[in-house]
């Protein structure tokens, strides 16, 4: 199979709500990058258009876990976006799951090997985020390449009020809830240890893979990576997140029969 | 095969002494009975302070939902600290001081007020708090293997060991009690994290279900008496020779330093 057929497979998954089995082995990261782009080439060509990046396998363990030492990256596009509070039509997707984040608003472009300052000093605001991830694989069964190839997973992000970058981001509680009872209690330090690693390595990553441009330009979102574990969605359930000193973002699941 | 309290306690005893664990003890306490699973931890530390221990006060365990739902309860349980497990930040814990040693951070909360009462309110209990301080729980189990049920925690004294306590009191004023992270640090890298609604959704709840229980048990809770919480994240298991960090937000930070395993 050929990226190009890889990719409209994909996408082709994505709308008809079909999960596909994994790929054959054979392609290596790069060409599983390659296959993201064309896949979201797809969706620009419809009028979406790119607004930033997530991060993945921002723990530790995570990374130990699929046997890779760096961090993975997916492309956010604006029809991705679900307003703070709205009500997420679940019928959309095939098996949404969500996890809690922290989002970054640049103000100025970030790109190659920035230090942590730099990378904190390109950040006009900080927010709680929540990203929707519904892998086009079924159960969620993926290799390194086929998540990379699949926009890591990445289905729809809601992003909570700004808040200034000023606010010590090292141990921030969050507190993910569903229908109002929290199921996983985190700090921000679960993000390598502080979520603007993330970000750094963001900046590295969409320089040393020449996308985007080979930069985060200004007015880019960045979500860091996921603090805890995903939870599965249902229609009905109310889910939000508070981050401390943040404050707190919330979604409706709907679609119910 | 059920066996006399003091046999139990006995059981438990020598394990700690020996540094040598023993099998649970569960199928040995009469009807499963939580009650004498409780009178097995009194009747230890009651061998302790009749030879000069001093309790300085309660550990809560069982905090969280998925350790309850893992032991099979839907509530929380206690221990009984005595001084001879307080152990000064940054000091060394020495090596065997407990038995398969686990680090957890939680919140310690220091009463100036007896709670004797029963029939508590949260503001009760606001109001007998001197202080919080961060600490870091070393729970330790005299159960080979951590093999444990909830007779069997119960019984050892709901797996306590040692306890450090940070030395930055704050007021509760100043606290966010149940969105504050915390992140247990291991060689610069967090190798547990949580927030403060970790502990029954927040650790004044657990506070209060501590007073509650000690009240209706005639006992109480004591002005003086430290009280630890419950932990705010997943427990990791302490290396001999390690150092681990515990930082929760608002309250700062304490270290629990692990002495060299013996040769």
């Amino acid at each position: 199979m050929t990226g190009i057929d890889r990719a409209a497979l994909l996408e082709r998954a994505r709308l008809d709500r079909q999960a596909v089995p994994q790929f054959d082995p054979g392609i290596d990261i790069d060409e599983a990058y390659r296959v993201q782009t064309r896949l979201v080439e797809h969706r620009l060509a419809g009028g979406d258009r790119v607004i930033g990046m997530k991060m993945g396998f921002t723990s530790r363990a995570k990374m130990a876990q699929m046997g890779v030492s760096d961090m993975i990256w997916g492309r956010l596009t604006r029809g991705m976006q679900v307003d703070d509070g709205d009500r997420l039509d679940a019928s959309r997707f095939i098996h949404p799951r969500a996890e809690p984040e922290i989002a970054f608003l640049l103000h100025k472009p970030l790109a190659g090997r920035v230090t942590a300052i730099e990378a904190l000093n390109a950040v006009a605001a900080v927010a709680p985020a929540i990203e929707i991830i519904d892998s086009r694989f079924r159960s969620f069964r993926f290799s390194l390449t086929d998540v990379v190839a699949d926009n890591c997973s990445s289905a729809a992000y809601v992003i909570g009020p700004w808040a200034s970058p000023s606010i010590d981001l090292s141990n921030l509680g969050m507190i993910f809830s569903v229908d109002g009872r929290p199921c996983h209690c985190a700090s921000s330090a679960a993000l390598l240890g502080h979520p603007v690693r993330s970000l750094v390595a963001a900046a590295r990553l969409v320089e040393s893979h020449g996308a985007l441009g080979g930069e985060l330009a200004a007015g880019s979102v960045v979500l860091a990576g996921a603090a805890t574990a995903a939870v599965a969605l249902a229609p009905g359930q109310d889910i939000s997140l508070e981050v401390e000193r943040l404050g707190m973002v919330s979604f409706s699941v709907g679609g119910g029969a | 095969m059920n066996a006399p309290v003091e046999q139990v306690a006995a059981l438990l005893r020598d394990a700690a002494a020996s540094g040598r664990p023993c099998p649970p003890v569960r199928d040995r306490i009469a009807d499963a009975d939580i009650a004498t699973a409780y009178a097995i931890q009194k009747r230890n530390v009651e061998i302790a302070t009749a030879s000069g221990g001093r309790i300085v006060g309660r550990k809560i365990g069982l905090t969280s939902p998925a350790v309850q739902k893992q032991l099979g309860v839907d509530q929380p349980d206690f221990g009984t600290l005595l001084a001879a497990m307080a152990i000064p930040d940054g000091a060394e814990i020495p090596a065997g001081m407990v038995l398969q040693p686990r680090v957890e951070a939680e919140i310690a909360f220091v009463l100036d007020r007896d709670v004797t009462e029963t029939g508590l309110t949260v503001a009760d209990i606001v109001r007998s708090i001197a202080f919080a301080l961060p600490a870091i729980e070393v729970v330790g189990s005299r159960i080979a293997d951590w093999d444990i049920g909830i007779l069997d925690t119960i019984a050892d004294n709901a797996s306590a060991g040692a306890f450090v306590l940070g030395g930055s009191p704050r007021p509760l004023r100043d606290l966010d009690l149940r969105c504050c992270g915390m992140r247990l640090d291991h060689r610069g890298e967090p190798v547990s994290t949580g927030a403060g609604a970790a502990c029954l959704g927040n650790p004044l709840n657990a506070v209060l279900w501590l007073a509650e229980t000690m009240a209706r048990q005639g006992e109480g809770l004591r002005a003086g008496d430290v009280v630890l919480s419950g932990a705010l994240g997943p427990m990791v298991a302490a290396t001999p020779g390690e150092v681990y960090e515990a930082r929760i937000s608002g309250l700062g930070s304490v270290r629990a330093v692990f002495g060299e395993a013996r040769a």
